[in-house]
């Protein structure tokens, strides 16, 4: 299998390794995302419009080569829906997205076919997203029979070499998911979204539906598959301990936008956006002998119906003040690469647990 | 010491289906003291949620209790009529689940759900009952109480509903409270504030709770004991802080080792459990645990073990008393990283 990705001059990162530091550099990113915006209208009759749900409200991201990007935010932040918009499932209504030099946002369908090809997508629920009459072989295999690759025969072949690579056997292949665990299940569904040799894989919450100690195993998987097979993931995720352990940048993403990016490391070690802080100091660590914060943050995620002008954390900010509501910050680099958005990151920075 | 609240002994649940009989619970006995925190940790098909369902009878009609008791107060709950038990529950036991969206009724008004459950149980006019209501809802935190009785549970966010929850499980004043993954649909922040929120009010009512979940750090934030469970069967339990840092049985120890460390900056892999759970309609006859552990020995696969140990007990054949020391893995060979200790 050779999907080695032919960039030239751009060595591959160590990504389960390490890799923490310089990831962001001067390269030409796989993807470039520019002031995306994906709005839905709801409700709405004869009489009265329909409201607008910012669901992507605005947001600049790159993804470089090699990576894993983790995404991480509260339910109704908007991070499916980007990754929705980002493979196209769903139109932007504006801003570009630019997938290795070429610009999909506005692609028609058909002109969109080769990059299809180079995007997939794993999901959450490994019981609801593989069809059951299928045996496994053609769930594996269906990807190669749409894009028109090999003869049946070296479809099978193919199949049973991605079983492998997924940690199952080749006389899985003529049974059908159902009878599978839930973590077996998520390795089809990886060998199905890896059949096609891909560039980019989108994780949405893949660990989130196993047993903790399944989670493990897939983890560690994917990882192997990213060194072996030149992957990048966008890894999107609520589980804030995973998403550090297998993440080079994270970006964390509040009412439609991404209000912090930065490297792993940097993002935990000195979180300067007060949401970061405040979701990182909420994460239960398994230490019955770690000190919990005071305070828990007050309130909840506005709707995306209605989103505050000005800073739209502001409503749940501890440190908000009048400035903070007339102007909305930009997100901006605060040191080394490190992007918040907060009129009070970096320099004058909030006060933050040690 | 004190007695329990409830103490069940030797709980066997079974489910009848076409694949043929599920033993989900296959002998399960643990206490509860009053004002105290149990956890009840393990992962999907552990028989931990359907322990809960056996105590309060709420079974699905396929399953069936088989044998065993759970003296509740003096009362044993397995044979008492319905009638008796429906005094029971949701008045001195009350129950939370994990989504509130299904366990509230959405055509009702929260508040008169409130209500409904106060005149209930007790004697109270409807003005005595709105004013528990209001009561409650401040006690668990809803912001302007007495206007937002009148709300529909589609009106609330999730933490909000899952306050409304908290708020009809308490109005009875129960002695014990069952919060059944009650935090797992919901977001961080928001898990932190209802977290928060049960360890306060359990303070402040000093009642007792068991909190089921499947989150080890849930578990560690707010439990006093725990009891985790594989296979339909208790393995281990002990004070949360013994477990966490001398994990006795390989089950536990694994599961603490697959979790990463928030706090570990080295990157490095995890250390999962190999294979997956048992199939619970076909169970092994030795400990459940035996396909994947790496200490397993010729007798675990035929013989289950009873719990070793007083204070902190183990359901496994390394810590029985006669066995040589050298069985027992090392802490330095344990699957490093979640250890505390002499460790450097």
């Amino acid at each position: 299998m050779t999907a080695k990705p032919t960039t030239n001059a751009m060595p591959l990162l160590p990504l389960s390794g390490g890799g923490r530091e310089g990831v962001s550099e001067e390269k030409t990113p796989l993807v470039a995302i520019r002031d995306l915006h994906k709005h839905f209208h709801v409700g709405g009759s004869l009489f009265t419009p329909p409201a607008t749900l910012r669901a992507v409200d605005g947001v600049d991201l790159d993804i470089v080569r090699g990576e894993t990007l983790g995404l991480v935010g509260e339910s109704g932040c908007g991070k499916s829906t980007l990754a929705r918009t980002l493979i196209r499932l769903h139109k932007p209504t504006s801003g570009s997205i630019t997938f290795d030099g070429t610009d999909v946002a506005t692609s028609s369908e058909r002109d969109l076919t080769p990059f299809r090809r180079r995007v997939q997508m794993i999901f959450q629920d490994p019981y609801a997203s593989l069809n059951t009459r299928m045996t496994v072989r053609d769930l594996i295999a269906e990807p190669l029979e749409i894009a028109r690759i090999g003869t049946p025969a070296s479809r099978t072949a193919k199949v049973h070499e991605l079983l492998a690579r997924v940690g199952l056997h080749a006389d899985h292949a003529n049974r059908f998911a159902h009878e599978f665990s839930g973590g077996q299940r998520q390795r089809i569904g990886i060998a199905r979204a890896i059949a096609l040799e891909p560039d980019l894989v989108i994780c949405d919450e893949p660990i989130s539906a196993l047993d903790v100690s399944v989670q493990a195993q897939v983890v560690n998987m994917l990882e192997d598959l990213q060194d072996q097979l030149g992957l990048t993931y966008l890894f999107i995720t609520h589980d804030l301990s995973m998403v550090r352990h297998i993440s080079d940048r994270i970006g964390v993403m509040y009412l439609g936008k991404i209000v912090e990016l930065a490297s792993n490391t940097d993002l935990y070690a000195r979180p300067s956006h007060p949401y970061t802080q405040a979701l990182l100091a909420s994460i239960p660590v398994p230490d019955p002998t770690a000190t919990r914060p005071a305070e828990p943050m007050r309130g909840e995620i506005p709707s995306p119906l209605h989103i505050p002008p000005g800073c739209r954390f502001r409503t749940r900010c501890p440190l908000a003040t009048d400035l903070c509501a007339r102007a909305e910050p930009e997100l901006r680099d605060i040191g080394n690469g490190h992007l918040a958005a907060c009129h009070y990151a970096g320099d004058a920075a909030p006060q933050q647990a040690a | 010491m004190t007695e329990p609240i409830l103490s069940v002994r030797d709980l066997k649940t079974s489910f009848f289906t076409q694949r043929g009989e599920v033993q989900a619970v296959r002998g399960v006995s643990f206490d509860v003291y009053p004002g105290e925190i149990l956890g009840i940790v393990g992962e999907s098909g552990s028989g931990k949620s359907i322990t809960c369902m056996s105590i309060l009878r709420l079974l699905k009609p396929a399953g069936r209790i088989k044998s065993g008791s759970a003296i509740f107060d003096g009362q044993d709950l397995m044979t008492l009529s319905e009638a008796d038990l429906s005094d029971v529950r949701g008045n001195r036991i009350g129950m939370i689940f994990q989504d509130p969206m299904t366990s509230l009724n959405p055509t009702l008004s929260v508040g008169e759900q409130v209500i409904e459950t106060i005149l209930r149980h007790r004697k109270a006019t409807r003005a005595e009952a709105r004013a528990r209501a209001v009561e409650l809802f401040e006690l668990v935190r809803i912001p302007s109480a007495a206007e937002r009785l009148k709300s529909y549970p589609h009106e609330f966010s999730g933490g909000m509903r899952q306050r409304v929850m908290i708020a009809i499980a308490l109005a009875c004043d129960p002695k014990l409270l069952i919060a059944d993954e009650p935090t797992t649909a919901l977001d961080v922040t928001i898990q932190r504030q209802i977290l928060g929120l049960l360890r306060d009010l359990q303070q402040r009512l000093g009642m007792a709770v068991i909190l089921i979940t499947h989150d080890l750090g849930v578990i560690a934030e707010v439990t006093d004991r725990i009891v985790v469970m594989y296979g339909g069967l208790v393995m281990e339990t002990g004070p949360v802080r013994d477990l966490f840092a001398t994990p006795k049985h390989p089950y536990t120890r694994g599961l603490l080792a697959s979790v990463p460390d928030l706090r570990d900056d080295t990157h490095r892999r995890l250390t999962p459990i190999p294979g997956s759970p048992p199939d619970m309609a076909h169970p092994p006859s030795g400990c459940p645990f035996t396909p994947r552990c790496p200490h397993a020995m010729r007798i675990c696969a035929t013989d289950l073990p009873p719990i070793f140990g007083i204070g902190q007990g183990a359901r496994c054949w390394l810590h029985h008393p006669e066995a040589p020391p050298s069985l027992l893995p090392s802490r330095e060979k344990v699957p490093e990283g979640r250890m505390r200790g002499p460790s450097p």
